[in-house]
Order: structure tokens, then C-alpha cells, then sequence
């Protein structure tokens, strides 16, 4: 038999459900199966195996807001009597399984008319009948494994932008016609033909004119606005070569002296932007720029006397009346109105043990309610709730990308090396022959202009936010690569990311209890809401069902109830009155038999180890928001103990960030919740760990895959060659420019010498590049 | 001779024409999704499958 569910992949629990002759992790796996094998989709498996998602159980009314008109017209994208389109966003696809089944889906429901999924965006176009209500398609889907994402408005308001792949066209269009008909031209055969030679210059000159004001724009825009900022970078000496070719070869057109260099006018443009493109490719589907309202709820309910009314959250007014249910999230700072609550502020604060409100007591925006449904009354609007007031405020904090990229920085010298050339070469030719001064002069003007020079960093830095990404981090952009490369200071959040949030190992201190009183405990536990209770329930999930009896529970403390005559006590020390209590811990007790397990979030161990090994003990800092309990077993699994601190809260992690940066250290940062915000912000680079890529995570540079913790020491030391590489690309592209301004100088440069020289200096750096970088994650990864 | 100039001109139209097609393609989305098709053509067309 396998170890891993039919459905999901998952590792079996000790007790698998089996059913249909195949074995499953849990009943939603299960079921998701029974319903595809009689819709006749049983396909599904055989794309790819072990496809599905585990199926997030799903909360009572949880799409109920997606009936409100209002709400529903944010995600509409047409409707009429027949048939009703929209665009949802399906964070868990991922794989042809997930078309197959998504495309399918009318074999389900006949209601849903055609489905179209964009696997780069993981969208899915749908088209289904208005008897179908929205709020039913989005509880299938969330059935199935595919839970909207509702945070996200995709199609509306997003206009495709396909400027870019436009002026690329435009440009090879030109380069590849001005080719052509410059052929004779490159064989000497121009001079004989001025009839000819007139015609074609001219054509190139129509040709061209799209390429210099449509496709260059970007160049020309941005080295105005580095000159106006009194600032020099690499479009500006690119801008210079591109005016001097453009110029020289309309006065050669127009004085019918040659053909000039149309051809490595629109090749080089053609190039430039390939380059470009080739970094800009990033992750469409991933979402490093989240604001915080994608964090709250969209709708909620709102209490009106006796009625209950779903209303959106921008519609709330202070002093309204709203029940917030077990595991919803508080949209706004408001005042609790039943007698108690649990919150769970692990979002804002780390602290991962659910807090006690009273009522009367102030609960703040971002909370999670625990157990019992919840009464608010609402204190301050969303936008201007505590926790929404501190991301922006850390959000402004967040100096604006300074960083001078390195190509950038050399441009500056080059710029200045440039000019001297140009303007000594034209003394000297004044002394030799003073007609050509103007032709060299622009030679090397022409030949000097950095196109290998701006290729390098596109193409190594390109490649190795790909190789990056195919293990696992996902860099926001190119820049992100160049800011890996120089740290030296890791710092890390502790809840979520040194620790495993789904992994709580249970250790059982002691146990005299049968096995059918354990049984009768697991199913008390299913009742509870309790955090221990859940993962306890969890852990034996496959544990036969029981009918048990008068169960009580009396929050935060326990629970009770009577399983064939015989009383069962279930919860902390002081309820079950068993010793002293210890914390993290469940006592359970029939009669005078007992146990008691002890709940431990898992420590990464492994990746830890590794972080510390790489950087350094001394280098190696945790900020952690929760109490000071675990500081022994970090200085065990190797941190040093002035290095941890504890008690943090978002703006505390923020201004410790600030004070290593004081130092003069460069910082990166680790954590994964909305308390690390700010902190992700200031740190020179700010990484998100996920444990599921494409749910919540807070704005960052890059997101890690919590699977590859591990293998980031790799991924740094990645960077750190990367860089090596592109000094490498810059020393051959500048010895380029030294052998191609030598001919200049000399007053040798032909139109069919440019047009071989540029494109062969370019397409060389783009293949060592890419054969090194390629080359370095093989050897790292592979091996 | 005066042949090559109407070939030229022919050239350039078509290249015209061709840079126009990959406006339009590009404008249809037509390079937005460079996985989903190539898995969609290896779907077996199954005679529950009502199409629309």
C-alpha cells in the first residue's frame, strides 16, 4: 500500500480512511474523490498523480457576502439573463490536473457553462448560469480544493499592458527590414547604385522614425530624468550612442554621402529591449505588494435589532452592532458586547496563545475570534484602525529604492572615460586631418554606447532570479538579487518562521488511560475549539466516531461529558485537578486514570542549523513577538542568548531592524505574519516565508517556500556568484568597447563592421551568462 | 532592376502585415498563457463533456 493520500500527496495518518480501494488523509480528500469518480473525471489522476488539494473545511456562510449585489458587481465582469462571467483567482492551482479539472467542471454542475484557467495568473474564467448563485460556486470550488481568493480583484480595473511587446515588434520589425535591403550595401555595392542606395536609405528613414519614437521612449525618458536629478546611469551614455547613430546616419541619408546605420540603429533598440523583457518576467501570480486590505474580511454580519444583515466592510459605521464567528477575522477596532471572548492576535502581535476579552474591553482590527461567535460594537472604521495605521506608518518609513544599481554606478566612470576619449580623439584628428573629426568623433561615440555593457545585468541577474525561483524564492524583482548579495546579518521572527505552525509534536507524559477512553477523548476533543483540542483531534483524525453525552465546555478551561455511563474531564491542570499546571499542556482524566500531552510547536531544526552554519552564529539575530519561554532551546539549536529578543512588537521589530542598519550591518530579514511588516520593509531585504505560496503573505521583496528554509544558505551563496558573473559579463563587454573604439579612432568604422561587431558583443555576453549561471545551480542544486 | 524596388516594397508590406498580425495576436492574449495550451491539446474529449 502507499504512504501518501490518493488525492492530496500528504503523508497517511496512522489511521488512513479508506475508501473506493484507494487511501486518504482525510474525509475531504475522500469525498472530492467519490464526487469525481461519478462525474466521470477520474482523469484527474492520471495527468498528474497525487493532484488534488487538501480541501480547507469551510466555514458556515462563509461565501454568504458574495450575494450582496454590491459585492458580487466587484468581481462581474458581465451578466445577462443566460449567463453570468467572472474571474476568480484559484491560489492552488497548479499543475494540468488542475486545468483538466477546473475546465471540467460542467460535468459537475451543469449550471457552470465553460471554464478557461490561466495557469501563469491562476485565474479561472467562468461562465455559468444565473440559477447558479455565485456564492454556490464559490462553496464547489472551495469543495473541491480550489478556494477563491477573494482578496484579490482580478480582471476588472487591470488593463493588459502590452506596450512593451509592441515596441519589441516594432523594432525587430524595423532591424530585419533595414537588413535587407542594406545586404548590397554590405558588399560594397551601395556606391554603384546611388538610385537604389537613395531608395533604400529612405525607406530605412521612414522605417526608423517608429523605433526612435515609440520604441526607445523608455531610454530617453529615463536618462532625462537621471540628468535632471543631477544623476548619471547607464541610459545616458546608452542615449548619447543612440542620437549619435540617429543623427550621423540622417546626415549621411540626407547629404547622399551613404546609407548610414539604420540597421544597428533598430538592432540595438531590438536588443536592448529583449533584454529588458528577459528581466522583467516575473511572477504574475504571486502578490509581493499586498495593503492590508486584503487581509481583512470582505463582508460581515452586521446586527440590526433582531435581524442579522451581511453587509460589506467599507458600509460599516462607528457604532454599529456585528457578530464576528469563530475564526473570522475583526475587520475594525471595536468594543466586545458578549461577556467574553478568545482572540487569537498571532497576526498582529506573534503572540501565538489566544488572548481573553472581556466584555467592555477594546479588541483591535486583526484579531482572530477563537471558539464562540463574538459581539462588536464598532469603535473606528477599518482604514483607520490601529493595526491599518501601523502598516502605513512603517509603509512611509520605507525609504524609496536607493539602491544604485551596480551597472549604474559603473556607467558614471564610463560616461566620464567616454567623453575624454571622444573629445582627445577629435584633437588629434584635428592635427591629422581635420574633415574626419566630425566622423570619428561620432564613431566612437557609436561604437562606445554600452549595448553589451546594459545587456550583462539583465541577463545574469534574469537568469538567476529564474534558477532562484525554481528552488523555491521568489524575488520580487532584479534588484532584489543585486541587495542579496551584500548581506551579512540574518534576522529572523520566531513564531511561523523558526517554528513550523502545522507541526505541534504532542508528547504524552504520562498515559494509563484504554484505548476506547482515549477514542471517547479524541471525539471530545473534535467538540472543542480549543488550539490544543484541534491539533489533538487532528493528530487522530481517523479515530472512529462516538455518540458522547452532556457535553460541556467551559471556555478556556475544558470540557466534560458522559461516554456509556462513565464521566470524562478533558483541559487544563486546575480544571481537570490535576497537579500543578505546567502550560502547553492537556490533561485528560476518567475516574482516576489520566494523561497528560504537551503541545510543542516543532522547531525547524534542520534549517536552523544550516542558517547558523552559513552566516555565523554571531551574524544571527531572532526577533520574536512571543514570551521569553523558549530561549533556552534556541541557544541549544545554536543562537546566541544576547542575540534573541523577545516581547517584540511590530514597531519594536521595525526600529531593531533600524538600529542594525545604524551599524552599518545589511540586513536580511525573516518572518511571515503582519507583525513582521514593517520589519520586512526596512530590512535591505525582506523575505516572506510561506507555507502555502499563494495565500496571505505580507509585502515583501521576495517569498520563500517554507519547504526550502533549508537550501537558502544556497540560494544567498547564489546571489553572491551572480554578481561575480556580471562583473565578469562587464569586463568582456568593456574590452568589446575597447577593440570597437580603437577601429573608431583610427577612422576605420563601417556601416557593415557595426553591423557584425554589435550584435556579436551582445549575443556573447547573453550566452556566458547564461552558461555560468545555469552552470553554478546545477553544481549547487543538483548534486 | 526596376524589379527590386517593387520586391522591396512587396517585402516590406508583408513584414507590415506580419507585425500587424502580432499586434493583434498579442492584443488576444495570445502570449499571455505559455502553459495552459500546451497542456489542453493532450485532453481527451470525453462524450460526457457537453460543450457550449
Amino acid at each position: 500500500m502507499h504512504s501518501n493520500c490518493y488525492h492530496c500527496g500528504e503523508k497517511l495518518p496512522l489511521r488512513p480512511i479508506l475508501e473506493h480501494d484507494h487511501e486518504f488523509c482525510c474525509t475531504g480528500c475522500a469525498h472530492v474523490f467519490g464526487i469525481l469518480q461519478q462525474n466521470d473525471l477520474s482523469a484527474f489522476y492520471s495527468y498528474e498523480p497525487m493532484a488534488g488539494t487538501k480541501p480547507r473545511k469551510e466555514r458556515a456562510d462563509q461565501f454568504a457576502f458574495l450575494d450582496l449585489p454590491e459585492i458580487q458587481d466587484r468581481y462581474i465582469l458581465f451578466k445577462n439573463e443566460q449567463q453570468i462571467k467572472v474571474t476568480l483567482s484559484l491560489p492552488s492551482i497548479h499543475c494540468s490536473s488542475c486545468i483538466y479539472l477546473l475546465e471540467h467542471l460542467n460535468q459537475i454542475d451543469a449550471r457552470i457553462l465553460h471554464v478557461q484557467v490561466h495557469f501563469a495568473r491562476k485565474e479561472a474564467a467562468i461562465t455559468f448560469a444565473p440559477s447558479l448563485a455565485f456564492s454556490e460556486l464559490a462553496h464547489l470550488l472551495q469543495f473541491i480544493g480550489y478556494e477563491p481568493d477573494f482578496s484579490r480583484i482580478e480582471g476588472k480595473d487591470k488593463k493588459r499592458n502590452h506596450q512593451f511587446l509592441f515596441q519589441i515588434g516594432v523594432a525587430g520589425f524595423a532591424f530585419g527590414s533595414i537588413m535587407l535591403w542594406s545586404t548590397p550595401e554590405y558588399f560594397g555595392l551601395g556606391k554603384d547604385n546611388p538610385e537604389f542606395r537613395a531608395y533604400t536609405s529612405l525607406l530605412s528613414f521612414i522605417v526608423s522614425i517608429p523605433v526612435l519614437l515609440f520604441s526607445a521612449k523608455a531610454y530617453f525618458i529615463s536618462a532625462f530624468k537621471a540628468l535632471r536629478s543631477k544623476t548619471i546611469n547607464l541610459d545616458v551614455p546608452i542615449t548619447l550612442g543612440i542620437i549619435a547613430l540617429y543623427l550621423q546616419s540622417l546626415i549621411q541619408i540626407f547629404s547622399w554621402e551613404g546609407a548610414g546605420y539604420m540597421d544597428s540603429f533598430a538592432g540595438f533598440i531590438f536588443f536592448l529591449l529583449i533584454g529588458k523583457w528577459f528581466q522583467s518576467i516575473t511572477y504574475a501570480s504571486l502578490a509581493f505588494d499586498r495593503d492590508y486590505t486584503s487581509f481583512f474580511p470582505v463582508a460581515v454580519q452586521r446586527l440590526d435589532g433582531e435581524s442579522k444583515t451581511i453587509v460589506s466592510v467599507e458600509q460599516l459605521s462607528i457604532g454599529d452592532t456585528i457578530q464576528i464567528r469563530n475564526e473570522e477575522i475583526i475587520p475594525c477596532d471595536s468594543y466586545l458586547c458578549s461577556d467574553e471572548a478568545y482572540i487569537d492576535y498571532s497576526f498582529v502581535t506573534g503572540e501565538s496563545i489566544p488572548t481573553r476579552i472581556l466584555k467592555g474591553d477594546l479588541v483591535y482590527a486583526g484579531g482572530q475570534i477563537q471558539g464562540l461567535s463574538a459581539t462588536l460594537t464598532v469603535k473606528a472604521l477599518t482604514n483607520r484602525s490601529h493595526l491599518t495605521q501601523l502598516w502605513n506608518e512603517t509603509k512611509n518609513k520605507i525609504p524609496s529604492n536607493q539602491l544604485i544599481r551596480y551597472q549604474d554606478r559603473i556607467a558614471q566612470y564610463f560616461l566620464i572615460i567616454l567623453l575624454f576619449i571622444a573629445f582627445g580623439s577629435g584633437i588629434v584628428w584635428y592635427f591629422l586631418d581635420a574633415a574626419l573629426i566630425f566622423k570619428v568623433v561620432v564613431s566612437v561615440l557609436i561604437v562606445a554606447c554600452p549595448c553589451a555593457l546594459a545587456l550583462s545585468a539583465p541577463f545574469t541577474l534574469g537568469n538567476t532570479l529564474r534558477a532562484l525561483g525554481k528552488s523555491g524564492l521568489y524575488l520580487k524583482n532584479v534588484t532584489v538579487v543585486e541587495a542579496l548579495t551584500s548581506v551579512d546579518t540574518i534576522v529572523l521572527d520566531k513564531t511561523g518562521t523558526l517554528t513550523d505552525p502545522n507541526s505541534y509534536e504532542i508528547a504524552t507524559d504520562y498515559n494509563d488511560l484504554d484505548d476506547l477512553s482515549f477514542a471517547v477523548f479524541v471525539n471530545l476533543a473534535r467538540q472543542s475549539t480549543h488550539p490544543y483540542s484541534k491539533v489533538f483531534a487532528q493528530q487522530n483524525e481517523a479515530i472512529e466516531l462516538l455518540e458522547l453525552q452532556q457535553i460541556k465546555e467551559i471556555k478556556g478551561e475544558g470540557l466534560t461529558a458522559i461516554y456509556q455511563g462513565e464521566f470524562y474531564q478533558m483541559g487544563s491542570a486546575l480544571f481537570t485537578e490535576i497537579g500543578t499546571p505546567k502550560g502547553n499542556e492537556l490533561l485528560l482524566k476518567k475516574g482516576e486514570k489520566s494523561a497528560r500531552l504537551i503541545f510543542k510547536s516543532s522547531w525547524r531544526t534542520h534549517a536552523i542549523k544550516k542558517l547558523i552554519k552559513y552566516f555565523g552564529a554571531a551574524n544571527c539575530y531572532v526577533l520574536s513577538g512571543d514570551q521569553q519561554q523558549d530561549a533556552k532551546e534556541l541557544e541549544t539549536l545554536g543562537f546566541l542568548s544576547h542575540h534573541l529578543f523577545f516581547k517584540q512588537d511590530p514597531q519594536d521589530k521595525a526600529s531593531a531592524i533600524q538600529a542594525f542598519q545604524k551599524q552599518g550591518k545589511k540586513v536580511l530579514f525573516i518572518g511571515d505574519g503582519l507583525n513582521d511588516v514593517g520589519a520586512l520593509g526596512l530590512a535591505e531585504v525582506g523575505i516572506a516565508l510561506s507555507e502555502d505560496m499563494f495565500r496571505f503573505t505580507p509585502s515583501s521583496d521576495a517569498i520563500l517556500d517554507a519547504k526550502f528554509l533549508e537550501q537558502l544558505p544556497q540560494l544567498v551563496s547564489l546571489g553572491r556568484y551572480a554578481k561575480k558573473v556580471l562583473q565578469l559579463c562587464l569586463a568582456f563587454s568593456l574590452s568589446y568597447n575597447i577593440f570597437g573604439l580603437s577601429i573608431a579612432i583610427s577612422g576605420q568604422l563601417t556601416p557593415l563592421f557595426a553591423a557584425i561587431f554589435m550584435p556579436v558583443s551582445s549575443i556573447t555576453i547573453v550566452v556566458l551568462s547564461t552558461a555560468l549561471v545555469q552552470l553554478k545551480f546545477r553544481i549547487l542544486f543538483k548534486s | 532592376m526596376g524589379i527590386v524596388y517593387l520586391m522591396l516594397t512587396i517585402s516590406l508590406c508583408i513584414a507590415a502585415f506580419f507585425l500587424g498580425f502580432f499586434f493583434w495576436a498579442t492584443k488576444n492574449g495570445q502570449f499571455d498563457d505559455d502553459y495552459g495550451p500546451s497542456v489542453r491539446i493532450l485532453f481527451e474529449d470525453e462524450p460526457t463533456n457537453k460543450d457550449v
